[in-house]
């Protein structure tokens, strides 16, 4: 798929502008970039929950797993019954072993299917964001920074699951984080944004190793680095 | 919720009301009604304590006969408001835009007209009579209703997981009644019952102008009406169905209030009292040295949660150690306890808390004030958004210090100046809002060294930053620690910040001090499992990605179902029978001999 020359404003300000980035099938593209870059919007435009003008080609399923899995799902309804959403045209049964098989692909217990958001840790609830979002077979799947509200010991296990999917389904990803070493380890694809439009975009490995932009290379300098030295 | 007694008041008034509408007519009915001609018009007597009517009719027993109509209309009334109010509310988010703007116009203008009047107004068309009333209530009720699910159904309506249905095709209609609905059914229902008691008031208005309950029916309004015109000669017949009203009236509003209140509390934990625990050890003597000397600091809440036990910390002169844990491991509790600011109802025992050498929990406000500056996430917590960033920074001088207001406004835009903040007379003279996240975060290091702060406690303060914000905050933090000669403690989740930052790292997990080490080893030398399970879940700039990432498997235990061992000997690869049942105290750890002494850790195996 490709997204041609996506531009979003509201009113006078113009969040996106311009943007043109190809998402090969089953690849996964990082989108980085700091707060008020416009990262957020974009992807909720590829996803069609805000107006934008330009055109998204090749892609009829988008599913987004958002970055608060407290606030993404219905604290109201059960896991089962929030997976189940995506899934029509399924009988009672047929829904219930769907469920199942989805809570199984995230490596989830399928006895969870009857608890409530509010029972689960946050990793667990962003494996069952996820699993709602598979559901509806997507052929484009946003994150947006879905560890960034998550504990380093669980983002680990969240960034495990997602690669493995990936390497599974075939999924193409448009991947969205503030943390760079996390882009570069999930990515094929890095694609920095700021200000409203794209300023590199390259392999994962030479836009870490070889940065073009100064933007990119300031980015790199600043990500904290364990074994850094001391600035 | 039956707390407070207007509460308990609430309760009781509605309870008593609800009685009176099952019980009344069948036990007052007869008496009600019986026409007496030889005591009509009567005062209050020992047979009749409020009269008789034109009838005869004994007017008490009338007044408890009339509660059940009076509040089975009033319920009509609110239920058919409510639910009109919430059709109306909710049709906006459901309808094509431009159908939508009519309807919440509709309701604006519905919001700004009089209730009563409107109440009246439908009353006359819809004829005279309880129904009228009832009808003419509702239509009273339904705006404000509306209005208030409009409002709440749009904050709800914002949120990822109604986005989350939209991306899944769930079409508007079902997103409002499985969405929606039930997440603003609460505050609805809160509202309605005190509407309730609006309705009450109004229907008895509406009755006592005569367009409501007609006779040979009556209400306490109709009541209030026969009795109004002896009003000057017998005031006591027009008493009674006032205070019945006012009583009902007053019982609904105090009722709402109290749910209301009750809903917007927080479940807080069982009022157990805390758990004694274990007497804090001998405080010994003050180490010389030391900026911050905790010893065995415990922080408990009631219903037996200890989210920090027996934290030991010592921090020296210019020197940044790291606090790290994972959400729940006590870190910021312990920052909080330093600081005297754990919430209540958490009680806080140390056998020491010494501030360069004195009991910081016994230390007068004002010198607390200027030795310990304390930086948060979120620098707008630390900010009142109402008054100018100079001035408060000037606060903390003329309060603390004694200064002057010219000379505290001088210090305050030298020290914003010297936390490199440009144009600081300028940046004084705005507000919080006018400020970038990162230019407020170096306000609120600014207001802390407005003092001459030996201590500076810093609770994730870069975690809502972008990164290149961060590293400036990071430096920033480092250039003051050196040159104030002041001890830091930096408490983050990000592993990785500190290792950049700090001097000393202390790992906390389930409220205990793991592993205490130098920097230096935290990538390489770590000895604890936690700590070396943590170090290799974050990955770095030259992580393989051709291989998953290092997890911890299973979650933190839970305040409260921590064993007698190892807290982290469930989720421990290599734990043994020993860890799940004697925990280990935190020992010195040499791998080999003569290596420093900094080096502490809490593990069976890695002593070993």
């Amino acid at each position: 798929m490709i997204i041609e020359d996506l531009s979003v404003r509201f009113g006078a300000f113009t969040a996106v502008d311009g943007v043109t980035l190809p998402i090969p099938p089953g690849s996964a593209v990082g989108l980085v970039g700091e707060s008020g870059s416009g990262k957020s919007t974009l992807a909720r435009a590829v996803a069609g929950l805000v107006p934008y003008t330009g055109r998204i080609e090749g892609a009829r399923r988008v599913q987004m797993v958002f970055q608060d899995p407290y606030a993404s799902l219905d604290p109201r309804m059960t896991v089962g019954a929030s997976i189940g959403e995506g899934l029509r045209g399924l009988g009672r049964d047929a829904r219930r072993r769907e469920v199942a098989r989805l809570l199984d692909l995230v490596a989830l217990p399928a006895d969870l299917a009857g608890r409530y958001p509010r029972e689960l840790s946050g990793g667990q609830r962003q494996r069952v964001a996820i699993a709602r979002a598979l559901g509806a077979r997507p052929e484009l799947l946003i994150a947006d920074e879905i560890t960034s509200a998550l504990d380093v010991s669980v983002q680990g296990a969240v960034l495990n699951l997602v690669r493995t999917l990936r390497a599974e389904l075939g999924l193409s990803m448009l991947f969205i984080s503030h943390n760079l070493a996390v882009v570069r380890y999930v990515c094929d694809v890095i694609a920095v944004m700021r200000e409203g439009r794209l300023v590199e975009t390259g392999p994962a490995e030479e836009v870490v190793a070889e940065p073009r932009h100064d933007y990119t290379r300031a980015l790199l300098a600043a990500v904290p680095r364990l074994t850094g030295e001391r600035g | 919720m039956m707390r407070t007694p207007s509460a308990w008041i609430g309760v009781s008034l509605v309870a008593l009301m609800v009685v009176l509408a099952v019980i009344g007519p069948p036990i007052w009915g007869e008496a009600a009604e019986r026409i007496d001609p030889g005591a009509v018009l009567q005062g209050a007597s020992a047979a009749h304590p409020l009269g008789t009517d034109n009838l005869g009719r004994d007017l008490l027993a009338r007044v408890l006969v009339a509660g059940r109509l009076s509040l089975a209309l009033a319920l009509l009334a609110t239920l058919a408001g409510g639910l009109a109010g919430v059709v109306l509310g909710a049709l906006p988010s459901v309808l094509p835009r431009r159908a939508a703007r009519l309807v919440t116009a509709t309701v604006n203008t519905l919001v700004a007209f009089p209730g009563l009047l409107l109440a009246m107004f439908i009353a006359v068309i819809a004829g005279l009579g309880a129904r009228g009333a009832v009808l003419g209530i509702a239509a009273a009720v339904a705006p404000g209703v509306a209005r208030l699910t409009q409002t709440l159904a749009a904050s709800v309506a914002g949120r990822d997981y109604v986005a989350a249905a939209r991306l899944l095709g769930v079409p508007r209609p079902l997103i409002l009644v499985r969405h929606v609905l039930p997440n603003i059914a609460e505050p609805l229902i809160l509202n309605l019952a005190q509407a309730m008691g609006g309705a009450l008031l109004g229907l008895a208005g509406m009755s006592f102008l005569g367009l409501g309950v007609q006779p040979p029916a009556y209400d306490w309004g109709r009541l209030l009406f026969d009795g109004f015109s002896r009003i000057y000669v017998t005031p006591v017949v027009a008493l009674g169905p006032a205070v019945a009203v006012a009583l009902a009236g007053i019982g609904f509003n105090l009722l709402g209030d109290a749910l209301a209140r009750a809903a917007a509390r927080t479940r807080a934990a069982g009022a157990a009292p805390a758990g004694a625990a274990p007497a804090p050890a001998d405080p010994g003597e003050p180490d010389p040295d030391a900026v911050l000397e905790v010893r065995d600091l415990t922080v408990a809440f009631p219903g037996g949660l200890t989210p920090v036990r027996g934290v030991s910390l010592t921090l020296r002169p210019g020197e940044i150690v790291g606090l790290v844990g994972e959400s729940g491991s006590g870190k910021s509790l312990t920052a909080a306890a330093i600081g005297g600011l754990v919430p209540y109802p958490g009680v806080v025992r140390a056998g020491a808390l010494r501030l360069c050498g004195r009991d910081a929990r016994t230390m007068p406000d004002r010198e607390l004030g200027t030795a310990l500056a304390m930086v948060f996430q979120d620098p707008m917590a630390s900010l009142n958004p109402a008054l100018r960033v100079g001035g408060q920074l000037a606060e903390v001088a003329t309060v603390h210090l004694g200064a002057s207001r010219a000379e505290a406004a001088r210090r305050a835009v030298d020290r914003l100046g010297h936390v490199r903040i440009p144009d600081p007379e300028r940046r004084a003279r705005q507000h919080p809002h006018e400020l970038s996240g990162g230019m407020r975060q170096r306000a609120v290091i600014a207001m802390g060294l407005m003092g001459t702060p030996r201590l500076i406690v810093a609770d994730e303060p870069t975690t809502a930053l972008d990164v290149t914000v961060q590293r400036q905050i990071l430096t920033l933090l480092r250039e003051v620690t050196a040159e104030t000669g002041a001890a830091t403690l930096f408490i983050s989740h990000d592993i990785a910040v500190v290792g950049e930052l700090c001097d000393r790292v202390v790992v906390m997990y389930a409220g205990r001090v793991v592993e205490e080490l130098p920097v230096a080893e935290l990538a390489g030398g770590a000895a604890h499992p936690y700590t070396r399970a943590l170090v290799a879940s974050v990955p770095g700039m030259d992580t393989d990605r051709s291989r998953p990432l290092a997890g911890i498997p299973g979650r933190p235990p839970a305040p409260g179902g921590i064993g007698p061992g190892c807290a982290f000997a469930p989720r421990c690869p290599v734990a043994t029978s020993r860890c799940t049942a004697e925990r280990p105290p935190l020992a010195p750890y040499a791998p080999e001999p003569g290596a420093s002494t900094a080096h502490k850790v809490a593990c069976w195996e890695a002593a070993a």
